[in-house]
């Protein structure tokens, strides 16, 4: 039987909401589920915001999150309240079944349930009190109850219940207690909703991972040598993870002073020949842009992971966006071009993650890897390859006679790519620096060279187009010609997708594209599938249609923007709306 | 008394044998005659060569400015970043592969206007590079603006009536943002620059080494060789280089700079901290890997 | 007038529901609020026997989908239960402790079923057919062709007992004072009564002539199985065991309101308890009859229905009285089966 099970927790911060989430993902991974999470969180550490842990449990493989949720958890009242429109008609709401204060009409979760909703009232706090004598557990009780209730297989939770409070003893056990509370209140509970778990399909072995985890699994399976970053919402658990991580293989990690040094530094570990890379947001790209310039002229790889939030300036950090992708293109001074790839899941992040490294040897350049703050936070069940699939050095060879006081470190070759001598290789000396220069790499403002070296700079990277082992871009959907085409990047792949399926279940011939290499641009195929089109959408999470702009100016062809500021993931709902509205326009002006 | 004559002959076979040429690059620096930078162009080599540091395994990071054309006129690897940025630069590479020597050069504009941020960092994390800091009071290479460390009353382009700023005293900085080991140095006693580089380098640690440089062509006034002649004295034999306090009170004195070396102390440099962290995580193995070179 | 005037309906049973139905349509602009206990919307109990006939989800039962509540805009509270209502301030108070002010208030909480005294210490190994969740679990529980045993037999047993025999299974009927509850019949018509259950398929057993109900057990461990025992020994073996004696108001939450109780609620001809902001209709009020010059209850859904309509046109400025809208004659037919008109239902 296929499951799709959608379960929002809602409660405000310190209330577990998250632990709560994570625990259930967790288990529901372990039973073979594949799962779709993200967790909404207030901007300050604790206090009154609110939190809302999502996540979506399937037996097939689906692409984003479902706009209702089949059963919805209020911790929290006045938090939940706004969340019950979310629940689908016979889904489950739970909620606190009575209130410490007295409250005033309306004031209970109760009073908002639609009528084709189930309501299951729950004593949380009184199965709280008594399990563990404290109202934290309240967010245990609640998964267990879930338990009972679904008939749940209760050991993946106490697993990872344990393993989650090992470390704070009798905690462990109190919410063990406390789940068990609520597990047999759920057993008791008549269940009238319409909502099931169906037996997880006996699939591959999966982990579930978060974009940012991916990330990090990325650069440890491709070696990375050397990080060094700056705390910044929300890339900054990628620092920490490999703050953990890197020494244990013996890799040094600095977490420097700003993002300048923090890129400063990538940069030149890269110049030593080490695979370095550092990550930060929309704020820290900005800042490292310069550097970014000189990485570009020297021709030394660098990796930068952003992961894009809410902008501009400082923005909204807790949001998502995808709106800096023009800074990611250009922003330097000059002409300064650089690779840029953008995962559309996490799955794409670690392969992303550990094929920039790739990049960046190969070509001599930076690579920017574009995340947003959906993907980063976002958890995805994803089968592992057996083996890391990335090539451990990727540096153009030289050949010894290349050496000498006649070494070229930026020698003309038909590829653009100069094979260079790392420091340590005697009669390799050479200065590189961020100062137009010669092959010699001597300052040199002649205009030819000037040419010369930025048909170098910019041609060498076309090659990237052909880099072995990596998907620049792919299709989905129907073949051929198509009444409209979604054209999109990033996680708003994810929504794309889900909307395209919908709408061939409507009668749309249509068909979706997702780009991964953003720079260089795959301007051949893209143009190939607008072509097809009759009609041509880019839903982007930015206001000006950073995207868009890239694919008329690349391509030539025009396109339709859908542009949503949001701060969530698109709607997939609403990208179908759009998608027959522009259908149903063009159907019409043919009849 | 009657000195030896010098022939030039001689003297130009003993630097050929000395072997400190092989240090010096092809291209001709661009600096003013009468630069003191030119005797740091000639110190540093020296100091390398004596040492028996290859060129192959050094590293000279510079920033933006007169200064920070340095590493064309040397035979090392070279990194010519970007304007105030040398430090954590030289921080990546020295970090990246230990067995390099890193020497990081910059003026006092690069190093204590726009790249003052970093300086703190980079000594109290007691990364094992050389900073040779070119203190000519002037940004240079722009045409003569003033810099952090130009006197109050100094006439620039950019302050044609006066310049109001109080300068920084980046001896001092330095000494209180926890470097290893400082000095102070000035282009007008070259064997003296040369040997105080030469204990810079083979300072385990951060070592900071000031160098006071004139700057011909922009300050006619002020850190001229004449008055910086008159002024400069040697740090007393007395003064106990292990004394921060000390050699705080010897910074301060900008009125007779204090040539020799300030103060100097061993602890642990960022490499040591990092691998210690590698042993308490578990890593078994020897040191940073790195990749093997051509 | 006032047009967000705000009704509150405990009870969403027939009369509730037609209260609220008709209601909205006096006032297309008043706030209405069901309240109920149930954690479902109003559904047919009339209706609960079709589970032994393969109609299992709850949505099949609705009277209304809940589309309707949505459009009507009634706002139905489920999983809500009343504590306490200050007619004083006009606020009734709910278990979760939430206060709901109120400009009219009508109570059609109707009733529940009625365990003697000397039964309540074997409610653990009895069951009940009230609501769809009391319905499946019996259906769960009952095995094909097995046994029910209805003690009492009202109205609402019997008419379950006629779908338990036409899907196969047994009945056993313990016949007591309440047996054919609320009908009131002469011993002889009693007698005849039973036979045509007997003719029915439905095995008789006469409370009083085995001793009364002395015990009832559970099987051996493990077996669901249930022994009623009688004050003469004799036992008889079920499945299940449902207590079928009639319905008991449910008023308890009214005691601190200081309206008129005497088992019901008292309401006048018109349904207006003491109180004139609160009003009665169904299973829950004793109305005032001119004619047999006491308070009486009337059952049946055509009655209840009539009251919910009723109540709420004489909340919104009418002022008729009550006519018993169905006859309580229990009819024999063809000698074989009974027709009762507690059983008709739309």
């Amino acid at each position: 039987m296929r499951t799709d099970v959608q379960i929002s927790i809602c409660g405000s911060a310190g209330e577990g909401t998250i632990a709560a989430g994570d625990i259930l993902r967790n288990a529901l991974a372990a039973a073979g589920y594949r799962i779709i999470s993200f967790d909404a969180y207030p901007a300050e550490i604790r206090g009154f915001g609110k939190c809302v842990a999502r996540l979506r449990a399937t037996t097939e493989q689906v692409y984003s999150l479902k706009e209702k949720s089949d059963v919805l958890v209020c911790l929290n009242d006045e938090h939940g309240i706004p969340h019950v429109d979310d629940v689908r008609d016979f889904g489950a709401v739970i909620y606190e079944a009575k209130s410490i204060t007295r409250l005033a009409e309306g004031g209970h979760v109760s009073a908002h349930v639609h009528p084709g909703q189930i309501p299951y009232p729950l004593a949380l706090r009184e199965l709280s009190e008594r399990a563990t004598g404290a109202l934290r557990s309240r967010n245990l009780v609640a998964l267990g109850y879930l338990a009972g209730l679904y008939s749940l297989a209760p050991e993946p939770f106490l697993r990872i219940i344990e393993k989650k409070f090992k470390s704070k003893g009798a905690v462990a056990e109190a919410n063990r207690k406390a789940f068990e509370a609520g597990r047999l209140a759920g057993t008791q509970t008549f269940k009238l909703d319409m909502v099931s778990f169906g037996s997880p399909s006996a699939g591959q072995q999966s982990v579930m991972l978060s974009g940012n985890a991916a990330v990090v699994d990325g650069c440890l399976d491709a070696g990375i040598d050397n990080f060094f970053g700056y705390p910044i919402t929300p890339a900054t658990t990628i620092m920490e993870r490999l703050a953990t991580e890197m020494p244990k293989r013996g890799k040094r990690l600095v977490q420097t002073e700003d993002e300048i040094s923090a890129i400063a530094a990538t940069i030149g570990a890269g110049y030593t020949g080490a695979r370095a890379a550092t990550a930060t947001s929309g704020p820290g790209l900005a800042l490292m842009s310069e550097m970014l310039g000189l990485g570009v002229m020297a021709e030394v790889p660098s990796v930068v992971f952003v992961s894009q939030r809410g902008g501009p300036s400082t923005g909204i950090p807790t949001k998502t966006e995808q709106s800096d992708l023009n800074m990611a293109l250009f922003g330097s001074p000059g002409d300064a071009p650089r690779i840029v790839i953008a995962p559309t899941n996490v799955e794409g992040c670690y392969r992303c993650a550990g094929k920039a490294f790739e990049m960046a040897e190969r070509y001599q350049t930076p690579v920017v890897v574009l995340l947003d703050l959906y993907l980063s936070n976002r958890y995805e069940t994803v089968v592992m390859p057996a083996k890391p699939p990335f090539e451990p050095n990727c540096d153009k060879p030289l050949a010894k006679q290349e050496l000498g006081i006649g070494y070229r470190r930026f020698a003309l070759t038909p590829d653009g790519v100069s094979p260079r001598a790392l420091p340590g290789t005697a009669a390799g000396m050479h200065v590189v620096t961020g100062l137009e220069h010669n092959e010699f790499g001597r300052v040199n403002e002649q205009p030819e060279n000037h040419e010369a070296m930025s048909r170098k700079r910019h041609d060498k990277l076309l090659a990237a187009l052909q880099h072995p082992d990596f998907t620049h871009y792919k299709r989905f959907g129907d073949e051929g010609r198509v009444e409209i085409g979604l054209l999109a990047w990033g996680s708003t792949f994810g929504e794309c997708l889900a909307a395209m399926f919908r709408a061939r279940t409507e009668g749309m011939r249509c068909a979706a594209m997702k780009v991964v290499m953003l720079q260089p641009f795959p301007a051949v195929a893209v143009a190939e599938f607008i072509d097809q089109c009759d009609v041509v959408l880019v839903p982007e999470l930015n206001f000006q249609g950073q995207f868009a702009h890239l694919v008329q100016a690349q391509t030539g062809r025009i396109v339709h923007r859908y542009n949503r500021v949001c701060g969530g993931p698109m709607v997939v709902d609403e990208i179908l709306a759009e998608m027959l509205r522009r259908v149903g326009t063009r159907r019409q002006k043919a009849a | 008394m009657k000195t030896q004559p010098i022939y030039l002959e001689d003297k130009l076979r003993e630097v050929n044998e000395s072997g400190r040429l092989t240090y010096r690059s092809r291209s001709m620096p661009t600096w003013c005659p009468g630069c003191g930078y030119f005797s740091i162009v000639d110190g540093l080599p020296g100091a390398l060569n004596d040492a028996g540091i290859a060129p192959k395994d050094t590293v000279v990071v510079s920033g933006i400015g007169c200064s920070s054309r340095f590493p064309f006129f040397v035979n090392t690897y070279g990194f010519h970043t970007l304007h105030g940025r040398v430090l954590p630069v030289a921080t990546g590479i020295k970090t990246a592969n230990d067995a390099l020597t890193v020497i990081a050069i910059g003026g006092d504009g690069d190093g204590f206007a726009i790249g003052g941020g970093h300086v703190p960092h980079a000594a109290r994390r007691n990364v094992d590079i050389t900073y040779l800091l070119f203190d000519n009071g002037i940004y240079g290479l722009t045409k003569g603006q003033t810099s952090p460390t130009s006197a109050v009353g100094f006439r620039t382009s950019t302050s044609p009536y006066e310049n109001l700023d109080q300068p920084l005293n980046p001896l001092m900085m330095v000494l209180t943002y926890g470097a290893t080991w400082v000095g102070q140095a000035y282009a007008g006693r070259p064997q003296q620059l040369e040997a105080l580089i030469k204990q810079a380098i083979a300072h385990r640690g951060f070592s900071y080494l000031h160098i006071l440089s004139p700057c011909v062509t922009f300050d006619k006034t002020d850190k001229t060789y004449q008055r910086l002649g008159d002024h400069v004295v040697d740090v007393p034999k007395e003064h106990d280089t292990g004394n921060l306090v000390a050699a705080i009170a010897l910074a301060a004195n900008t009125n007779t700079p204090a040539l020799g070396v300030l103060y100097r102390t061993v602890r642990p440099t960022l490499a040591d901290a990092l691998d210690a962290i590698s042993e308490k995580a578990g890593y078994k193995g020897a040191g940073v890997r790195r990749r093997a070179a051509a | 007038m006032n047009a967000a005037r705000h009704h509150v309906i405990i009870g969403t049973g027939v009369a509730g529901n037609q209260a609220a139905r008709t209601l909205r349509q006096r006032e297309p602009a008043a706030r209405i609020s069901l309240l109920t206990l149930s954690a479902l919307p109003f559904y047919n109990r009339y209706d609960l026997p079709r589970v032994f006939r393969g109609v299992h989800d709850w949505r099949e039962f609705l009277v209304d989908p809940p589309s309707y509540y949505e459009e009507q805009r009634i706002g139905l509270r489920r999983c809500t239960r009343v504590v306490n209502v200050d007619a004083k301030r006009k606020v009734v108070m709910l278990e979760h402790n939430e206060e709901l002010p109120y400009d009219t208030l009508l109570v059609a909480s109707g009733g529940r079923a009625y365990l003697p005294e000397e039964l309540s210490e074997y409610q653990p190994l009895l069951d009940g057919f009230g609501s769809f969740e009391q319905a499946m679990a019996m259906r769960r529980k009952l095995p094909d062709e097995g046994t029910v045993a209805i003690l009492g037999g009202d109205m609402i047993g019997l008419d379950l007992a006629r779908t338990l025999i036409d899907t196969g299974h047994s009945v056993v009927l313990v016949a007591g004072k309440q047996t054919f509850w609320p009908h009131v019949e002469t011993p002889e018509q009693r007698q005849e009564l039973l036979r045509v259950l007997e003719r029915m398929g439905i095995e008789v057993i006469e409370a009083d002539e085995v001793g009364g109900i002395a015990s009832i057990r559970a099987g051996a461990r493990g077996f669901a199985t249930r022994r009623v025992v009688f004050g003469n020994g004799r036992e008889c073996t079920a499945d299940v065991v449902l207590p079928s004696f009639g319905l008991v108001p449910s008023v308890e939450f009214m005691l601190g309101s200081g309206v008129g109780i005497e088992r019901g609620l008292l309401v006048s001809p018109s349904l207006r308890t003491t109180d004139e902001s609160i009003f009665a209709a169904g299973d829950v009020c004793q109305i005032w009859s001119g004619e047999e010059k006491r308070y009486r209850f009337y059952y049946g859904w055509k009655n209840v229905r009539a009251m919910g309509d009723l109540a709420a046109r004489n909340l919104t400025g009418d002022d008729e009285t009550f006519e018993p809208a169905q006859d309580e004659t229990l009819h024999i037919e063809g000698g074989v089966t009974i027709h009762s008109p507690f059983w008709e239902y739309a």
